[in-house]
C-alpha cells in the first residue's frame, strides 16, 4: 500500500496484534494449564497456586496412566477404530465421489438427492438405536466402524477435487484401454493426495474424539474407546460437584491411588488423548483449509 | 440394448453400491423407525410387528408439563450461540485479514483451529479445571483481587449460559473463520486499490468492500446454522447437564437421550426426536426461501 496511515489506523494495527496475541495465548493456556497439572504431584496440586510451571514435578501420573490396563486397552481400541475406520471410509467415500463425478451416469441426480436428503432429515437417535439392536451392532466392535462410514459432505469435497483433475488424463487413459477401475486407482487417487489427507484427518479425528457411540450404544467394558473412557472417568467427578465421592467410587482408577490422585491421573489422561491430534493437524493445515473452502463454496 | 448401455457403467454403480446400501440401512430405515413413536413398544418384537398406539405418545409429549421449557431452553441456547459465535468468527476473520505479517497470521490461525480438533469431553474438562472453585486459576485470581468466596461456575445455574457460550465460541471461532477468510481472499484486489486511490481509509474499505463482498457467504452460513437451531449442540450440553442446572440445561436432545436410552421410554423419545427433525426441516426450508426472496442467497 502506497498511502500513509493515519494515527488511528496505526493504533488499530497495534491493538489488533495485541488482541490476537492475547487470543492465541488464552487458547493455548487452557491446554497448557492441564499439561502443567499433569506433571505436578497430585496431592500438592490440591493446594492450588500452580499456573505456569509444575511445583512438584513428577512423572508418576503418566507412569500410572500408561500402566493402567483399562486405559491402554481403550487406546488400542481407539487406534484400531481410527485406523480401520478411516481407511475404509476414505476408500469408499472416494469411490462414491468418483462415480458421481461422471455427468453421463444414468440416475446420477437421483442418487445425489438420495444421499443429500439424509443430511436434511434423520429418524433420530432412538430409531437408530433400534436398528443397531436389530442388526446386532450394539456391543459389537463394528458399531465403531460401520455407522460413520460415509458423510455426504466428504463425498462432495472429494468430488469437487476430482473435478479439477484434467479430463484429458482419463480420456487418454481410456483410449489406451484403461477401464474405470484403473483410471480411479491409478490416476485419480494418486493425484488427489491433498484432499484424501484432509478427509482422512477429518474422519480420523472424528473417530478419535467420538465418545458418544461408546457411551450410548456399548456397555461392554472391554469395548470402550479412550474418548468414552475419558468421559466416564470425568463424569465420576461430575465437574467436582461431589468432590467427596470422587476418590471413593473411581474403581477404574482404584489401583492408581497409591502414588497419584485420581484428579492428577485424569489430567495425564486428557493430555494423552489430546496429544496425537495436536501432533497431526498443523501439518495438514494447508490441505484442510482448502478442503473446507471447496466444500463450502460448492455447497 | 438399454441394459447393455448401463453395463458400460458397471464399475461406477459398483462404486456407488456400498453408499446406496449404507444410506438405505443407516438413514432410511431409521426414518421408517419413526413409526415407533406411534406404536406400543414391545421388547421382543421388531418395530414392524409392534401394535399401533395412535397419537398417544405424541399427545403425551406435547402435553408434557416441561414441553415448553424444553423448546425454550433449546432455542435459547442455540440463539445465544449464534448471537455470539457468528459475529465472533466474522470479527476474527476481519481482524486476521488486516494482519500483514504472514507467519503471524498463520500462527494465530493454527492456534485458533486447535480447539476444533479436540472432543467436547476435553473442552469441558479444560473449562471445569480453569474455572474450578478448588484451586482453579480464575477463582484464585478472583479471591485474591476482589475477595469473597470462589464461584462454582460450572455448577451454578446462573453461570450456565455464559459457560455454554464461552466454551462454544472458544471451540469453534477459529474454525469458522476459514470460510470467511476464504471468501475474503476471493475478493478482487483491484477493488481495494481503486478505493484507496479514491481516499478510502482502512475501516471504510472494510465496511464498503469486504463486508458487502462476503454477504452471500454470510447468508449461506446463517441459513446453514438455522438447521441446527433445534439441536443446540447436544454433546456439550449433555456433558454440562447435572441435577443442579436441569431447569436451564434440559434441551430436546438430552431429554431424548435421557428418556429413551436411559429410561427406556422409546416411543415417547422417538416422538420427541421426530418433532425435532420435522421442525428443523421446516426451519431450514423457511430460512432458505426467505433468504432467497430477500437477498437472492440460497442453498438450492
Amino acid at each position: 500500500m502506497v498511502y500513509k496511515e493515519t494515527l488511528g489506523e496505526k493504533w488499530f494495527t497495534i491493538s489488533n496484534y495485541l488482541f490476537l496475541i492475547l487470543f492465541g495465548c488464552s487458547t493455548v493456556y487452557l491446554f497448557f494449564y492441564i499439561l502443567v497439572l499433569s506433571f505436578n504431584d497430585g496431592i500438592d496440586a490440591l493446594k492450588g497456586g500452580i499456573y505456569f510451571w509444575p511445583r512438584e514435578f513428577t512423572l508418576a501420573n503418566y507412569q500410572t496412566a500408561f500402566g493402567n490396563p483399562n486405559i491402554m486397552s481403550a487406546f488400542r481400541l481407539s487406534v484400531l477404530r481410527a485406523g480401520v475406520g478411516t481407511f475404509l471410509s476414505v476408500l469408499l467415500t472416494s469411490m462414491a465421489a468418483y462415480a458421481l463425478l461422471r455427468k453421463d451416469l444414468p440416475g446420477r441426480k437421483y442418487i445425489i438427492f438420495y444421499c443429500f436428503f439424509t443430511t436434511l432429515f434423520s429418524g433420530g437417535i432412538i430409531p437408530l438405536y433400534m436398528l443397531y439392536k436389530e442388526i446386532g451392532l450394539i456391543n459389537s466392535i463394528w458399531i465403531y466402524i460401520i455407522p460413520g462410514m460415509y458423510s455426504f459432505f466428504n463425498i462432495i469435497i472429494i468430488r469437487t477435487y476430482f473435478e479439477n483433475i484434467p479430463h484429458s488424463l482419463s480420456e487418454s487413459a481410456r483410449m489406451d484401454g484403461a477401464g474405470d477401475l484403473r483410471i480411479f486407482f491409478q490416476i485419480y487417487l494418486p493425484l488427489s493426495k491433498p484432499v484424501l489427507a484432509t478427509i482422512a484427518l477429518f474422519v480420523a479425528v472424528a473417530h478419535w474424539n467420538d465418545w458418544v457411540t461408546g457411551a450410548f450404544f456399548v456397555n461392554n467394558p472391554d469395548l470402550i474407546p479412550a474418548a468414552t473412557l475419558l468421559q466416564k472417568v470425568l463424569a465420576e467427578t461430575s465437574f467436582e460437584a461431589n468432590a467427596m465421592q470422587q476418590s471413593m467410587n473411581s474403581d477404574l482408577m482404584a489401583k492408581a491411588v497409591s502414588n497419584t490422585t485420581p484428579e492428577a491421573l485424569r489430567m495425564a489422561f486428557v493430555i494423552i488423548v489430546t496429544i496425537p491430534v495436536l501432533c497431526v493437524y498443523p501439518f495438514l493445515q494447508k490441505y484442510f483449509v482448502q478442503g473446507v473452502m471447496i466444500g463450502s463454496i460448492k455447497e | 440394448m438399454r441394459l447393455k448401455s448401463l453395463w458400460k457403467y458397471k464399475y461406477l454403480y459398483l462404486f456407488l453400491f456400498p453408499a446406496i446400501i449404507y444410506y438405505f440401512i443407516f438413514a432410511y430405515i431409521p426414518m421408517y423407525g419413526i413409526t415407533l413413536g406411534f406404536k406400543e413398544f414391545q421388547f421382543n418384537k421388531s418395530i414392524w410387528e409392534m401394535p399401533w398406539a395412535g397419537m398417544q405418545y405424541f399427545d403425551q409429549f406435547i402435553n408434557y408439563y416441561k414441553f415448553w421449557d424444553l423448546i425454550r431452553n433449546t432455542l435459547f441456547i442455540s440463539f445465544l450461540k449464534l448471537l455470539f459465535g457468528f459475529p465472533a468468527a466474522l470479527g476474527l476473520a476481519l481482524l486476521l485479514n488486516e494482519i500483514r505479517s504472514r507467519w503471524f497470521k498463520r500462527m494465530i490461525q493454527t492456534v485458533s483451529y486447535l480447539p476444533f480438533f479436540v472432543s467436547w469431553v476435553v473442552v469441558m474438562t479444560l473449562f471445569s479445571k480453569i474455572l474450578s472453585p478448588n484451586a482453579g486459576p480464575i477463582n484464585e485470581l478472583k479471591t485474591k483481587w476482589f475477595g469473597g468466596d470462589p464461584i462454582f461456575f460450572i455448577g451454578d445455574p446462573s453461570w450456565f449460559h455464559s459457560i455454554v457460550v464461552l466454551s462454544d465460541v472458544w471451540k469453534h471461532v477459529g474454525w469458522n473463520t476459514i470460510i470467511f477468510l476464504a471468501a475474503i481472499s476471493a475478493i478482487n484486489p483491484e477493488l481495494y486499490e481503486a478505493a484507496s486511490m479514491d481516499g478510502a481509509r482502512r475501516f471504510q474499505r472494510m465496511w464498503y468492500i469486504t463486508l458487502p463482498s462476503i454477504r452471500p457467504i454470510i447468508g449461506i452460513m446463517l441459513i446453514l446454522s438455522m438447521g441446527g437451531l433445534m439441536s443446540a449442540g447436544y454433546e456439550q450440553i449433555y456433558l454440562m447437564r447435572q441435577p443442579s442446572n436441569l431447569a436451564v440445561s434440559e434441551i430436546l436432545d438430552t431429554y431424548i437421550i435421557h428418556m429413551g436410552l436411559r429410561q427406556g421410554y422409546y416411543s415417547l423419545a422417538t416422538v420427541a426426536g421426530m418433532f425435532q427433525g420435522v421442525v428443523s426441516l421446516v426451519i431450514i426450508f423457511a430460512a432458505n426461501s426467505i433468504s432467497r426472496r430477500a437477498s437472492g442467497v440460497s442453498l438450492w
